[in-house]
């Protein structure tokens, strides 16, 4: 599976992705900016903020309650588009999503 | 230059805080990661433990939190479950319970609300530097180190200044309860079981309560609803409510925890400075601000380790760590692991992509004051590398005795000024 993700710069990069790993660590393991990941994906931060690209939105779970709470401390600010990439697995059905990561 | 590397051939008590009163026992680390890096480490007062000492095992274990968990202790020393519950913080907890509480206050501890404190460090910073650096030869764990967190905890909870010196020596008491020179009550020299039920085992536990209710009182009345207090009083997004027990604890945990760890990271930084003269002119280079303060935290490592208790077996490099077996992530020995980072013993105030695990990074008690912790480093060293042209020691630099806090207590430096 592929995903993409937006860069602040305007580049983009590409990267595979196992089913079942989650987005945050996917972005951590191939360094993409901006995404930390601080507490390993236990919605304790919130240092894995992307936008999901529109046409990707409807088929990403939604959002839960506590990930919700935490998009209210994101850096830059909350979109109806913002997700915690740690809570995105990737699935067949995810297969090429595309993300931008926010700028500092 | 020639940088210190510790012989790995070191066999120190990890579980005696007298094998910390001169800096951590870097070689028993180096030991242990090469040779038993889940090693079984008897303990004189109570149930030994396993010391997980490499960095890639730490951030493995602590990112299975319902394996590992939280709810028992997170420190060496044993407890009841009745202390558990007296002394219990949002430290003491695990999965959806520690996320109740934490989400009351991720909102004022996040990256851009910490950003709006900026100025005011930078107000506080040059007024505590240009007082501390007149004095040409001086203690900068005292007048330096020991000034900026403590001044920035009353803006953090809306005390008045003149507050802040009482309540930190009390929160000193609490998390330096190991070290005769911050308590009367030394935690493991103790006599009496009295205290077993207040914050960190200390009487100040209870001073500092009955400080905090007074304030809510006081605040109350004046409708004052700024600071964290008040948010860690309103209702979770399932409608519990911080019981008062709750509330003392919290409390206790800011005044300690949030204040002596950013101290010991500035003197860390300091005594660094006087150790590798060439870190002034990197700082005055101005190139190094986004990444100094994460390898200054890096290299003061001042929670030396977290505790977690094993809810079932696991295997791990032929060990088998039983149910119910204490767990200690030595975090200052991960900070050490050249598997991990390029030559740990250098402070490389560029370094790039810090992986290091000072701030519990990986799990989910990962520390809530992270970005306010970055930001006063970084204010702080920005201005003073500004006013110096040298610093260098002026006599022997005292640890803190204690296996749990890593901290420069006493640090005589003289300055030169720009």
């Amino acid at each position: 599976m592929k995903a993409t993700w937006t860069l602040p710069d305007g580049s983009t990069k590409t990267a595979d992705v196992a089913i079942g790993t989650n987005l945050m660590e996917a972005a951590v393991a191939n360094d993409i900016p901006n995404i930390e990941g601080a507490c390993g994906g236990c919605l304790s931060c919130a240092t894995c903020h992307v936008f999901v690209d529109p046409e990707w939105l409807g088929k990403v779970a939604a959002v839960g309650d506590f990930e919700d709470a935490m998009l209210d401390a994101t850096e830059v600010e909350r979109t109806d588009a913002s997700r915690l990439s740690c809570q995105i697995t990737m699935s067949a059905d995810l297969d090429g999503i595309t993300l931008t990561v926010p700028a500092d | 230059m020639t940088v210190w590397k510790p012989q790995d051939d070191g066999y120190a008590d990890l579980s005696s805080h007298d094998s910390f009163a001169g800096g951590a026992p870097h070689n028993t680390f180096a030991r242990m990661r090469r040779d038993d890096p889940v090693c079984w480490t008897p303990y004189a007062q109570g149930q030994g433990f396993w010391s997980v000492t490499r960095h890639a095992d730490i951030l493995a274990l602590n990112k299975q939190s319902e394996l590992f968990s939280s709810a028992h202790g997170i420190r060496i020393e044993d407890q009841t479950p009745e202390e558990v519950i007296a002394r219990r913080t949002f430290q003491e907890t695990d999965g959806r319970e520690h996320m109740m509480a934490r989400i009351k206050v991720a909102k004022a501890f996040s990256k851009t609300v910490i950003a709006g404190f900026e100025e005011q460090i930078r107000d506080l910073c040059v007024t505590i530097l240009d007082k501390a650096l007149a004095q040409g030869t001086f203690d900068a764990t005292k007048l330096i180190a020991r000034e900026l967190p403590m001044q920035m905890l009353g803006r953090i909870l809306g005390t008045p200044d003149e507050d802040l010196p009482w309540l930190v020596e009390k929160g000193d008491a609490l998390i330096a309860n190991t070290d005769p020179d911050f308590t009367d009550h030394v935690l493991d020299k103790m006599t009496t079981d009295e205290f077993r039920m207040m914050p960190f085992n200390s009487p100040a536990g209870a001073e500092l309560y009955a400080y905090a209710k007074d304030l809510m009182a006081r605040k109350n009345a004046a409708g004052d609803t700024n600071g964290v207090l008040h948010l860690i009083m309103q209702p979770g997004p399932d409608g519990s409510v911080i019981s008062d027990t709750e509330f003392r604890n919290f409390f206790c945990l800011l005044v300690a925890a949030g204040n002596d760890t950013t101290r010991y990271s500035i003197a860390a930084g300091l005594q660094a400075m006087c150790h590798q003269p060439e870190l002034l002119g990197r700082m005055k280079s101005g190139a190094v601000w986004d990444t100094a303060p994460d390898e200054i935290i890096r290299w003061a490592t001042p929670a030396l380790y977290f505790r977690r208790t094993a809810m079932a077996d696991v295997e791990l490099h032929g060990k088998t760590i039983k149910a119910g077996d204490k767990v200690v992530y030595w975090f200052a020995s991960g900070n050490r692991d050249e598997a991990a980072l390029d030559d740990p013993y250098r402070v490389d105030l560029s370094r790039p992509a810090n992986k290091h695990l000072s701030f519990g990074q990986g799990g989910p008690h990962v520390c809530l004051g992270m970005w306010l912790a970055r930001l006063e480093v970084r204010v702080l060293f920005e201005e003073l590398s500004k006013r110096i042209s040298r610093i260098e020691a002026a006599g022997p630099h005292q640890f803190l005795r204690s296996n749990f806090v890593g901290g420069i207590k006493s640090l005589p430096v003289t300055v030169h000024l720009s």
